[in-house]
């Protein structure tokens, strides 16, 4: 792949305390690519999302977006530089309608201050109405049966429709880079194959959004990503395609392994 | 053909939402009258419960509800319209009783306050327990201009204003930092802090408060003396009845047009999760300090009028109870809602007037009504409603 | 001159003893329940309330003034019916709360402070007027020319004492440990067979009680007390509480310190100190939190993501 590097983070680190949680972490994601990140639990893959999108700051090293220097910046602002994220318990916004999360992702694309909102009344509302038509087609587009539920409360939908409005979500925001923490969490076989199916018509609709998807299920890591980075204890183990990656011995050792002795002996 | 069918049809359909509407708006307002009027306690319970039917009622008939609601959408020129009539006529139906008039300005200027709080308490969730000392600013604000330097009311109303939003700015600083419990002790320790200068300094009168406040003029005509329109004479509380009523309309347009906005939206999103919120690319720092802004400004305006219409003013006039009192109406009406939040100002600053036996426990009301709604039903009388876009 | 700074001193760390009866249970209870408990100080003050109507029932069958039997026999009442008390509270209010976002329980809490007060005032005799509180102990020492009051000797040892014990049952014994086991997590200490619900209640007590030795000495040290002057004691030891580090017991003890520390000094040099003494200290307090939003010995806790 030769497509320019959108985002890139070097020499990560991450210390709480005494605790080291991210050690010299490198990476580099290209425009239209899928990064997989995968490691056992603790391994430092949600802090790494979370140092990308400003909720922690590293204790050394920067996350470069097209080459400007990320960290440091507040969590609201690097939303609007182009990096939106999901949650990997799915955060939405539960007692507001599934069209409001769907608006709320777009907060960057609207412009009304306190001023406009009280005295300027027909721009806010021009505004909140555009808004809401954009939100409702891109329901429509990620899913139908989303679209049909827009005035319901986010709380009461299924799970598999809650992660798919948490996607929808981060999308509103027209990220460059969309980060997707543990998608298929609390998924069963059959949901998790419409989301693969989902990534892949959002990757065929947006071929230059780069995605970064932290998963445990090794299924769509191995058809989904272009690469693969492998953490552990806050280290990067390896990094390739995935053919390459899970033949490599202490890959296996720490996260393969581990994870087929945990499931011999379930 | 079938073209004159929908139209007739649209026509009848249309006939039957106005009538929704002015049957709603008129019964409420006569409700009211009967409720300001009642003298007898009997009375007046027989009318809380039949207003505790008809919530039960529209409560199990969810139908008939959103009929109601569809109506005031779709015929929402007509709905306001005949609102702001009936709020006009209203004094007049009242039998110049000076003393329901001045129930009426009290609900009012509650209801200002409890709009007010319901931005940072409703929309946002914030806690503040300190509504009450922003409302006192205001107050000895303007009362300090009108004595000391003879500004007028109409000056005196921004100015304070101003100077109460200042406040509310500085009470909004510490929430960049601070959470939940700890920025309510924040709020409340700011409040004790406003009630003890209030109450030692020597330019602010010390206990005994501010002393002839003069009545405001308009135009020749002193808000002191009775209001003659079409030769019909009220009493002077008219005046300031009409004054709090447009401040209570002005409040409620600010509560619909925030709400219907990016700003409100950010409030409910920092209320359902402030670091999902943040992550959509919200500055929750700022909004939060806006919401304290917004609330201290409205405060003020409501503590001007106040400070002109009853002439002095005093530290006890604007405690922590008043604060706790302004929550009470806001958790008890229902946050995040309007009508709600506006319909328990008026009962909560009326019931315990009213049950005059009863008004010696006025603090015990209270206090027990916000445990009972908070244990029994947190969404209040009328709970918060989706938006809705379009149509 | 000495004599006045060590009278200053000795008010210090009597009025700071004192606090910090109270903003232990405050601490003690958010540590273990998760949970404000507003009117932690308004169970605290119902202490002097209730032994004040045990002592005049008991020389009043007694006939005569009240012996020193009477007395101590009423703090003791006073003391297990606070402690009682507060776990009935747990039981009607605060249990709903629980699990709700903090907003509601601090608000229900502040709620549940005004019906108390409320309730005072209605229901004991004369309960909007003053009542006269005897000295618990009358007398007076002499150390190094200094005339030492015995009562405020007396409330530095019980408080030393009192908390001292807690201290030492947190730390040493097998409740103090199930205490730990259940705030850190209720689910495992289930698994280990300990009540959560057992632990609440005894918190309840142990913070309800401890709460009420505060307020007597709160009361015996104003000379008075009446319905309302929770309030001042409730946001004191809250305060202190958070000042200190909410969770944190030697926090709240500091807490306490520092503003019973600024307290005597402002009454001591502030033109008019007694007036704006509350000033002062709510100004400490949002200094405080605005530069250590978690207090001075409290966590600040990373959100998990």
């Amino acid at each position: 792949m030769s497509a320019p590097v959108i985002l890139e983070g070097s020499g990560l680190t991450m210390r709480f305390g005494g605790l080291v949680a991210m050690a010299e972490v490198d990476f580099t994601l290209r425009k239209g690519e899928i990064l997989g990140i995968i490691g056992p639990n603790g391994a430092g893959k949600s802090t790494l999302l979370n140092i990308i999108t400003g909720i922690y700051v590293p204790s050394s090293g920067e996350v470069r977006l097209s080459g400007e220097r990320l960290n440091g910046q507040p969590a609201h602002r690097i939303v609007g530089k182009g990096i939106a994220r999901t949650f990997q318990s799915s955060r939405l916004f539960g007692d507001l309608s599934v069209l409001d999360n769907v608006i709320i992702g777009r907060h960057t694309h609207m412009k009304t201050g306190i001023f406009d909102a009280i005295l300027r009344r027909s721009k806010a509302e021009a505004e909140l109405a555009e808004a809401a038509d954009i939100a409702e087609r891109l329901l429509k587009a990620v899913s139908r049966g989303l679209y049909e539920q827009r005035h319901r409360p986010a709380a009461e939908l299924p799970q598999a429709d809650r992660r798919r409005l948490e996607i929808a979500r981060a999308l509103a925001s027209e990220p460059k880079v969309l980060l997707l923490d543990e998608p298929s969490s609390g998924m069963d076989d059959a949901d998790t194959d419409a989301l693969m199916d989902d990534i892949r018509a959002l990757c065929a609709e947006r071929p230059e959004l780069a995605m970064m998807i932290i998963e445990h299920d090794m299924r769509l890591v191995a058809s989904l990503p272009h690469r693969v980075l492998v953490l552990d204890y806050g280290q990067k183990l390896a990094e390739g395609s995935y053919e390459e990656v899970r033949l490599i011995p202490r890959v296996q050792e720490a996260y393969l392994g581990r994870k087929a002795t945990q499931n011999a002996q379930a | 053909m079938s073209v004159s069918v929908t139209a007739t049809r649209r026509t009848s359909g249309a006939a039957t939402a106005l009538s929704i509407v002015a049957l709603t708006e008129i019964g409420s307002a006569a409700f009211l009258r009967q409720f300001l009027l009642a003298e007898d306690w009997r009375v007046v319970v027989g009318l809380l419960g039949f207003f505790a039917i008809v919530l039960v009622a529209l409560q199990r008939l969810p139908t008939v509800e959103a009929r109601i609601e569809g109506a005031f959408s779709a015929q929402g020129r007509f709905a306001t319209l005949l609102g702001i009539a009936i709020v006009l006529l209203f004094p007049f139906l009242l039998e110049k009783s000076t003393y329901a008039l001045h129930l009426l300005i009290i609900a009012q200027l509650y209801a200002v306050l409890a709009l007010a709080l319901n931005f940072q308490l409703g929309s946002a969730n914030i806690p503040n327990f300190a509504t009450g000392a922003s409302y006192g600013i205001g107050a000895y604000a303007s009362a300090l201009l009108a004595l000391n330097w003879d500004v007028s009311f109409w000056l005196a109303l921004p100015a304070a204003a101003v100077v109460a939003t200042i406040f509310g700015f500085v009470l909004g600083v510490p929430s960049m930092r601070t959470r939940d419990s700890y920025l309510a002790l924040v709020t409340i320790a700011f409040g004790v802090v406003v009630h003890q200068l209030l109450n030692n300094l020597e330019f602010t009168g010390g206990p005994n408060g501010l002393v002839g406040i003069p009545a405001p003029e308009l135009f020749g005509h002193s808000f002191a003396s009775p209001l003659v329109i079409f030769g019909h004479s009220l009493p002077s509380q008219a005046n300031f009845y009409y004054l709090s009523a447009a401040l209570v309309g002005v409040s409620i347009l600010f509560a619909a047009r925030l709400h219907h906005s990016r700003i409100g939206l950010a409030w409910n999103a920092l209320r359902a999760d402030e670091l999902a919120a943040r992550c959509q690319g919200i500055n929750a720092t700022w909004y939060k300090v806006l919401a304290f802004v917004v609330d201290a400004f409205l405060a003020g305006f409501a503590g001007t009028i106040y400070a002109f219409y009853v002439g002095f003013i005093s530290p006890d006039n604007f405690t922590f109870l008043v604060s706790v009192t302004i929550m009470t109406m806001v958790i008890a009406g229902g946050m995040d809602n309007t009508l709600g939040v506006i319909v328990g100002a008026f009962l909560l600053t009326m019931l315990p007037e009213k049950l005059r036996a009863f008004s010696d426990y006025r603090i015990l009301f209270f206090g027990v009504t916000v445990i009972a709604f908070l244990m029994i039903r947190p969404q209040g009388i009328f709970p918060q409603r989706l938006r809705r876009y379009g149509g | 001159m000495t004599e006045q700074l060590v009278q200053q001193l000795l008010n210090w760390i009597t009025l700071g003893s004192i606090y910090a009866l109270v903003a232990v249970g405050f601490s003690l209870l958010f540590g273990v329940l998760n949970i404000i408990h507003f009117s932690h100080g308004d169970v605290s003050l119902l202490a002097p309330f209730l032994a004040l109507a045990a002592v005049q029932t008991v020389s009043a069958s007694l006939g005569g003034s009240p012996a020193v039997a009477a007395i101590v026999l009423a703090v003791l009442f006073a003391v297990i019916v606070t402690g009682l008390l507060g776990v009935v509270l747990y039981y009607l209010v605060i249990k709903r709360f629980q699990n709700a976002p903090a907003m509601m329980a601090l608000v229900a809490t502040v709620a549940l402070g005004i019906v108390l007060r409320e309730l005072i005032r209605h229901l004991y005799p004369q309960g909007s007027n003053p009542h006269a509180v005897p000295r618990l102990v009358p007398g007076s020492i002499e150390v190094l020319g200094v005339t030492i009051p015995a009562f405020n000797l007396v409330a530095i040892l019980v408080s030393v004492l009192s908390v001292g014990l807690l201290f030492y049952m947190l730390e040493r014994t097998r409740l103090g440990l199930h205490i730990k086991a259940v705030s850190q997590d209720r689910d495992a200490a289930r698994l280990i067979s300990i009540s959560p619900a057992r632990i609440f209640q005894i918190t309840f007590f142990i913070a309800s009680a401890i709460g009420a030795i505060g307020g007597l000495f709160f009361a015996g040290y104003a000379g008075i007390v009446r319905f309302d002057f929770s309030v001042d004691v409730g946001l004191i030891g809250f305060s202190a509480a958070v000042v200190g580090g909410l969770g944190s017991m030697p926090g709240a003890i500091i807490g306490s310190l520092l503003i019973a520390g600024l307290d005597t000094l402002v009454q001591a040099t502030v033109p008019n100190g007694a007036s704006y003494r509350l000033v002062f200290v709510f100004l400490l307090v949002i200094c405080v939190l605005v530069f250590r939003p978690a207090g001075l010995l409290g966590r600040t806790i990373v959100e998990k993501v």
